[in-house]
This record gives structure tokens, sequence and C-alpha cells, in this order.
């Protein structure tokens, strides 16, 4: 597509690990691309999937969910039914047509602040390859 | 002599003046074999009405019967028969309406309901999603000739089964229906290149039409401003009647319509709340269909493991499928506090799978191999109500530079 296409995107970062992973990386200065707005949910598991079809419906390019670790998630089982969810909602989004690759999901704690940068960084990069989003209404 | 004229003869009710109207016949045909019986055995006493019966009979309304049309979409005829499976309440309607235009039921022309004034029709209920250029143009003209606009049954409401067709597109849909089935593929071999219609002829006597089929299916509420909606596919008999009863309140006691853009004979309940199934909220660990278990009559079909959409769907139906061994389609929509019935169903269906032991050490293939056993998710979550989800139809990625 055209050169200048930035896209955007959309991250839903839990309160406990990711938000503060985030907050780890910006304090320590970390470059990464600002292409990205962060939703702060209290867990991966609170982002309904309606959240990222909205998302999507409003022409977001990608939506990536950012939460605890497997066995590290403050409410003991939330991030693996998010991981379920968002398992299933890849094959809705596929069946509509998306890349499912616009979705993400991904495990950052409070301490990896660097994995947030490159998570973002190789997010925007997919992006960017795939080009803008696909829905009609949002071009 | 109509059907109802002969009950009121034999009942001794002298007929009211309104009866005589021409228009309603036809649709009088239709409950003859469904209500005859019940008042064959009714009347005792001849001379008068038994207390019931006058009930549902009460004459034409104080400024005379209303004008009330009923159309088809993109539809089945469901909804219409729909109208006629309401047992004896068909009395009422016959008392209280002046059929127009009703297609299936009644004869009427296009032309009829043109030479109608603005909003000279009562009531209309439209069934069915808009799909081509002439359900459009019909949904435009009876909302400009009615007052109250319905938006009745699952396909005008949410888009129904048809609006899964935005999943693909026009083209690929008369290519797929007109070249490749097997049927077709037989014949369009004989042919220099295939024959698939075309919405405009030019014949020597003049041009021939036909309606334009749209890419997207539509509800009636994306193209135009609708009163009320009643889900169901069909409605009810149940949801039916609350909306009977609210026009026969209206009409006769002059009792205020509901408000606008109310949800006519449903709750804001889920399904689930409605349907006698004993819920043990059990995990699943694997998903089944009806027909390849022993279904237990009593237990609830989602701890049973079959995909039921009861959790994201609107009470009101009475739960007549679950009661039957079947899983919800989710015809009665989302309730008011979501958007996206797809999207609430698969929460609570991902949800229902159990957390495992190695759950921690599990990588992604093993839990899309567990979310696979869902076959076609988008289908089976948003059987009826695609064309009003947030995305409402299928894209395609163009790819990036």
């Amino acid at each position: 597509m055209s050169e200048t296409f930035e896209p955007k995107i959309i991250a839903f970062c839990c309160n406990w690990c990711s938000y503060a992973g985030a907050d780890g990386a910006g304090v320590a200065r970390l470059q990464m691309p600002t292409n990205f707005r962060i939703i702060r949910v209290m867990c991966s598991a609170r982002v309904d999937p309606e959240h990222v079809l909205r998302a999507f419906a409003k022409g977001a390019d990608g939506v990536v969910i950012l939460g605890c670790h497997p066995a590290d998630c403050h409410y003991i089982g939330g991030n693996y039914r998010a991981r379920r969810r968002i398992a299933l909602l890849r094959f809705v989004l596929e069946e509509y047509g998306f890349d499912p690759k616009r979705l993400k999901l991904e495990w950052v704690s409070a301490s990896e602040g660097e994995k947030f940068q490159t998570t973002i960084t190789e997010f925007v990069n997919t992006i960017k390859e795939l080009g803008p989003t696909p829905l009609e209404e949002a071009n | 002599m109509s059907f109802l004229d002969k009950i009121k003869a034999r009942l001794g009710k002298k007929v009211g003046d309104s009866m005589e109207k021409a228009a309603v016949p036809a649709k009088e045909e239709a409950p003859k074999k469904a209500a005859a019986p019940a008042k064959e055995a009714a009347p005792a006493a001849p001379a008068a009405l038994s207390p019931e019966l006058a009930a549902l009979l009460p004459g034409a309304p104080p400024g005379g019967k209303i004008k009330f049309a009923h159309y088809w979409g993109a539809a089945c005829g469901g909804c219409d028969v729909s109208m006629l499976d309401i047992d004896e309440k068909i009395l009422t309607v016959g008392d209280m309406v002046d059929i127009v235009f009703w297609p299936i039921a009644a004869d009427g022309k296009v032309s009829d309901v043109e030479a109608l004034e603005d909003g000279e029709i009562t009531l209309t209920l439209f069934n069915g999603a808009v799909r081509n250029s002439e359900n459009e143009h019909m949904a435009h003209l009876l909302r400009q000739k009615s007052t109250i606009m319905v938006a009745y049954g699952s396909c005008a409401m949410l888009g129904g089964i048809p609006g899964l067709a935005n999943t693909t597109n026009t083209k690929e849909i008369l290519d797929y229906v007109y070249t490749k089935t097997p049927t077709m593929g037989a014949f369009q071999k004989t042919q220099k290149s295939p024959v698939i219609p075309q919405t405009l002829y030019k014949a020597p006597e003049g041009d021939l039409d036909l309606p334009v089929l749209y890419d997207t299916v539509k509800a009636l509420d994306q193209v135009l401003d609708v009163d009320y909606y009643v889900p169901g596919c069909p409605p009810t008999q149940k949801t039916i009647a609350v909306l009977l009863g609210a026009l026969i309140d209206h009409v006769y006691n002059g009792a205020p319509l509901p408000p606008k853009g109310t949800v006519i004979g449903a709750e804001d309940k889920t399904l689930c709340e409605e349907c006698p199934r004993k819920k043990e909220n059990r995990r699943i660990t694997k998903v089944v269909e009806p027909h390849e278990i022993d279904v237990d009559p009593e237990l609830c079909l989602m701890d049973q493991g079959i995909i039921c959409l009861g959790p994201a769907t609107r009470a009101g139906c009475g739960a007549p499928c679950t009661q039957a061994g079947q899983p919800c389609r989710g015809c009665y929509g989302p309730t008011s506090a979501v958007d996206e019935q797809g999207a609430s169903m698969l929460t609570a269906l991902a949800s229902l799978f159990p957390v495992l032991d190695d759950d921690p050490n599990m990588g992604e293939d093993q839990i899309i191999d567990i979310m696979r056993q869902v076959k076609d998710p988008l289908g089976y979550f948003y059987q009826f109500s695609m064309a009003k989800s947030l995305i409402r139809r299928s894209v395609k990625e163009k790819g990036g530079k």
C-alpha cells in the first residue's frame, strides 16, 4: 500500500503484569513505534471478544492483548480463559476474511519492559506487512 | 359467506357492518382448519356469545377497522405462517384489521399500496431481510404508508439466516449456483458462455428486469426507521400474543403503545433463565452434536457438550427447542446488554473448557487443537445475527506493500 501507512493498533494490557511492563518500558526509555493505544484492563480475560471486534469495526488495523504469563495470573486462571477465547476468536476473524495475525495474544510480565518493546515492534511490523484493515468502511 | 360470518350467524350475533368489507376473505380461509373444531365445541347456547368468544370477537374498533399489511423481504414465509398459527386469536385479528396487503394470504397489488395516503396503514409487519432492490423498494414504500413499522421475525430484526450470505458476495453466489452446482454444471457445459440471470434484458417488446441482488444482506433497521422489533424464527405464539395484546389494547382502549424501539414479547434475561433444564455448570472437554449422544432430557445441553446459544440469546420464546432436546440457535437475538450475540456466545463457550493441569506448559498449538472442535464458529455463533454484528460481512485482505 502507501509508503506512509501507519497502522492503528489497540493494545489491551492487563493491570497486573503487562501494563506495568509497558510502564517499565517507558521508564527505561526503550524506543518503539508509537502506533499503539493502550487500553488498561484488569485482566486479559476481561477483554470480551466484543471489545476486539469493536476495535476492528472502528478501523483498528491490529489488536494485541497482553496478559500475565501462564501460572502467573493475578486471578489464577484468567489468562487461560483468555487464550481459549482468543484462539476461538481468531477462527471467527479468519472466517470473516481477516488475516488471523491481526490479532495477537502475548504474555508480558511486570518486569519485562524489553519484551513489551519487542512484542510491539514486531506486531507493528507484521501489520505494516499486512497493510491496512480490509474492512471497507474503515478505508 | 366467510368463515367468520358463519360463526357469528350460528352464534346468533348480528353481523357488524364492518364484516361486509371485501378485503378479508383470503385470510379467513387459512385459519379455518385450525380454529373450526374448537369453535364447534364451544357454543352450547347459540343465542348469546360465551364470554370467552365475546372477548375474542370485539367487533370493529371505534374508529373503524385499522389497515394492516404484512410483507416479506428475503424470507422463507415462516413468519407469514406464524401469523396464522395463533389459534383463536385470529378471530380478533379478523374483527380488528382490514388487510390491505399480504401477498401470502390476501390478494393485493403494489399499486393498491401506492394509492394509499402516507401513514394510512396502521400496522405493517415486515418480515425477511433486505437483500435485493425489490425488498428495499417495498420496505421504503411500506414505511411511507405505515404509522407503525414492525421488524417482524429474526430476518427483519437481525438479518437472520439470509444474513449468512454476508460471508460471500453476489458474484460468488451466482457463480456457484449457476455454474458450479453439479446439476447446473452439466447444463452449462452445453452452453457457449455461462448462463446467469441478468437484471435487465432488452426485448423487442420492452425491457424485462429482475431485482438486483445486493452483496450485503441488511436487517430492516439498517435501511429505514423501525418502530418495534419482534424476534423469532418465526416468532412464537407467546410473542405474537404480546404484540397483538398491545395492539388490541391500543386500538380498542386507546392504551399507549410501548416506547419506540421496544423488542416486543422478549425479555432481557437470557434463554437459560427460561429453560427448564437442570444446570450443573459442568466443564466440557468434547463438543458433540445432539445425534451423537443419548441426550439427557433433564440436564443442560451445554453440560452435555452440545453447543447451545441459550447463554447469548434473549428469553421470551419459552425455550421450545431446548425442551425438545435441540440446542438453541439464537433466533431471538442478543440481549440489550450486548451488541454481539456471537461474541457473547464465544465467551461463554470458551469458558466451558476446563483449565487443565498442564495448562501452564501448553503451547499455542494445543489450545488451537482444543478450540478446533468448534466447527464453523462464525456460522454457528452468528447464525441469525451476522448482518447486525459489528463486522457485518466478510472482508478481503488486500495484502501489504
